[in-house]
């Protein structure tokens, strides 16, 4: 039985540096396997939209302009995204990736979230809703 | 006894009601039996000490069969032995309660009522458990065929009836309080400072995923039920994955189930010392509850970095695990581990010797050996009370065979008992995991899984920290389950506080609740006194005389 029992570990903690992080003044590293904002290469796509067949959130969906040429536009919802990285799982072509260097992605509209990746003349194309004749309707995930 | 024995065990007492049987699988033993049977069966099961009800799942077969069913699964080890009551699939159909004999039922009846309109007779307390109180009658979400849209038709400003206390006072606490993010109500009926009787209702963070689950795909689910809790999510993941993996006959490599095992240890740890640091905040002792919260950091960050996330770690997929454990990964974890057994061992002494504390703990809310069996308490708060119930040991399930864990127990069953269990439990953790790191079997860490599930049922159960954790699961055939059941580990422990909290000080029944590690509230500071009937509001040092008068000068 004793009174006082932690009063050790208060001095030693009073002589010694705060352990709290000085973010975001020093910014902390992340583990090689933290999973950040996505990204997407699709010269690897053949457009078989399993990864988006299994995103559980419906943040990921993959526009196929033309599939011969390679030319598909992933549209990617960072709010929805839960950051499970199933869609990395899901790809057998891995073209998806998560960085672990990304992850401070507040912002302060929503439209900010939704990012595009692939050429630019087909974002373009597609935002302006006229992708070209054989483009495939965009699939809900 | 083997798994084998107990079924036939089983098969012996039900004999007189089963109305047919099957063994579905190797550990299940189903026995269909009539409505009017059930009370007679599950006292048959209960008098001969056969097991104890893990869960009440309902079901409904749809328009075409026209059928309910409620499944009453009782386990013993691994050996599951499952009541099946047909139902008839009118608007109410009556099945008698079991709650006079297993007190834990009670909940499980609320459930049922609840989402499958069984009205289910003599049940002790008929009210909504889960569902809002403005939920609109006659709308029950488990059943087929239901529609979002008609829980939209509510009445927006039913108030509850409020709880008729005649002479008695009850002190309300929650659903909303500081102490916790998890909102839960609990009405104390209380003489003086002496609780009397309790109450509860749930459901404030009800999400309905168990019906959302039917609209997704097997994968996709994984990841809906790993949000099921934060603190524990790789269990959910991992009893899920367990289960389909059983439906779709699928072997999991064995460096997988390791890796599992180990990140579920690790899980344990962090939990834990989330618990310890709760539970002395509860107690006022909060240079505990800031050290145990630093130390615990170091795991959050090992957990981060083998995982790739410091809470829904995503480590499982159906077939195995995503990440590799690699030499690199041995030297941190065995260096985190170093650190954190340190502080465990420090810990343990702390909360076994510290006078003050000890004041909150040692005596309080004992429960005798008795009373855990006949309340269904789970996982440690069990263990704190010498019952050997553990599901790593009794039906292990994944690498458990392979890499155990030694059971801990406490015959004292007070407050004191169940932080002794719990940091003992967490020593045994970092031992298991250390061996786990030096004998990792090689090979893959995944195989190829299906898209589609065989048709059938199957019953997964995995230990949490908080005890075991029950899933049964269905499927049809397709890429989506047809009904996925889970029963967590807090719900049965609930029986056993509200029960035990009765004769308690008030004051203590913030560590009760917490003792048990779910959540809790603050009280309010003004106090009417109702006497007869005119109504009196006391000063506070009106009623500071008055409760030194009623309890002497001690108290
Ligand atoms: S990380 Fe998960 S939620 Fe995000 S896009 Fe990929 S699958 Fe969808
Ligand atoms: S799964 Fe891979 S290959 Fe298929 S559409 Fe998605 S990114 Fe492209």
């Amino acid at each position: 039985m004793k009174i006082g029992s932690m009063l050790k570990d208060v001095l030693i903690s009073f002589f010694s540096a705060p352990i709290t992080e000085k973010y975001p003044f020093e910014r902390p590293e992340t583990a090689d396997r933290f999973r950040g904002k996505l990204f997407y290469d699709p010269a690897k796509c053949t457009g078989c939209n399993l990864c988006s067949k299994d995103c559980p959130a419906k943040a990921l969906e993959i526009v196929v302009i033309d599939r011969a040429a390679k030319r598909f536009v992933a549209r990617y919802d960072m709010d929805k995204c839960v950051y499970c990285a199933q869609c990395i799982q899901s790809c057998k072509f891995k073209c998806i990736g998560m960085s672990n260097e990304d992850w401070e992605l507040a912002a302060l509209t929503k439209e900010l979230f939704t990012v595009t990746y692939g050429k630019e003349e087909d974002i373009a194309r597609l935002l302006e809703g006229n992708a070209l004749p054989n483009a495939e309707p965009i699939k809900a995930g | 006894m083997t798994t084998e024995a107990y079924l036939q065990r089983a098969g012996e007492i039900l004999a007189p009601f089963a109305k047919g049987t099957n063994n579905p699988e190797s550990n299940r033993l189903d026995v269909q039996i009539a409505a009017s049977d059930l009370p007679a069966a599950a006292s048959a099961l209960t008098d001969a000490s056969w097991g104890y009800l893990a869960a009440i799942t309902g079901m409904d077969h749809g328009a075409e069969a026209n059928e309910l069913e409620a499944l009453y699964h009782f386990c013993e080890g691994s050996a599951v032995t499952t009541l099946r009551v047909r139902l008839p699939r009118v608007d109410c159909p009556e099945i008698p309660s079991v709650s006079g004999m297993i007190p834990v039922a009670s909940f499980f009846e609320r459930e049922l009522g609840e989402m499958l309109g069984v009205t289910v007779v003599d049940t002790p307390d008929a009210s909504r458990l889960f569902l809002p109180d403005d939920w609109p009658d006659r709308v029950y979400p488990l059943r087929q065929g239901f529609k979002p849209e008609q829980a939209a038709s509510i009445q927006p400003n039913k108030t509850p009836e409020p709880s008729k206390a005649g002479n008695k006072f009850i002190v309300p606490i929650g659903p909303q309080h500081p102490a916790l993010k998890e909102p839960g109500h609990f009405e104390f009926t209380v003489d003086g400072e002496i609780i009397t009787g309790a109450r509860m209702r749930l459901g404030y963070v009800h999400r309905g995923i168990e019906k959302a689950t039917e609209e997704r795909n097997w994968i996709q689910n994984l990841y809906l039920l790993e949000r099921i809790c934060g603190i524990c999510s790789h269990t959910h993941t991992s009893a899920y994955s367990q289960g389909v993996e059983k439906l779709a006959q699928v072997e999991v490599p064995h460096r997988a189930l390791a890796i599992r095992e180990l990140v579920a240890g690790l899980e344990r740890i962090h939990s834990h010392l989330l618990w310890l640091g709760v539970v002395a905040h509860e107690a006022g002792f909060d240079t505990l509850f800031m050290y145990s919260w630093r130390d615990r950091e170091t795991v959050m960050n090992l957990l981060e970095e083998l995982t790739g996330n410091r809470v829904n770690y995503s480590i499982c997929v159906l077939g195995g695990v995503k990440h590799d454990i690699v030499a690199e990964h041995s030297a941190s974890i065995h260096k985190a581990l170093d650190f954190l057994e340190e502080r465990i061992r420090y810990y343990l002494d702390i909360v076994t010797s510290d006078t003050t504390f000890l004041q909150r703990t040692r005596g309080v809310g004992t429960m005798t050996h008795a009373e855990a069996i006949r309340f269904g308490a789970l996982g440690p708060t069990a263990r704190a009370s010498g019952v050997t119930r553990d599901i790593r040991l009794d039906a292990p399930y994944g690498a458990y065979k392979r890499f155990p864990v030694s059971l801990i127990t406490d015959e004292r069953g007070d407050l004191e008992a169940r932080f002794v269990v719990r940091m003992k439990e967490l020593l045994v953790t970092c031992f298991t995991i250390r061996t786990i790191v030096d004998n990792m079997p090689s090979g893959e860490i995944a195989v190829r899984f299906p898209r589609k599930i065989p048709a059938g049922e199957t019953v997964s159960r995995v230990e949490a920290p908080r005890g075991e954790a029950f899933y049964y699961i269905k499927s049809g055939g397709g890429e989506s389950p047809l009904r996925l059941h889970i029963r967590t580990p807090s719900l049965c422990n609930w029986t056993s506080v509200i029960n035990k909290a009765v004769g308690h000080q008030l004051a203590d029944a913030p560590m009760l609740i917490a003792g048990m590690d779910p959540c809790f509230s603050c009280n309010d500071r003004m106090v009417t006194v109702r006497r007869k009937d005119d109504m009196k509001t006391l000063s506070w040092s009106e009623l500071r005389e008055y409760g030194i008068k009623k309890y002497g000068q001690k108290k």
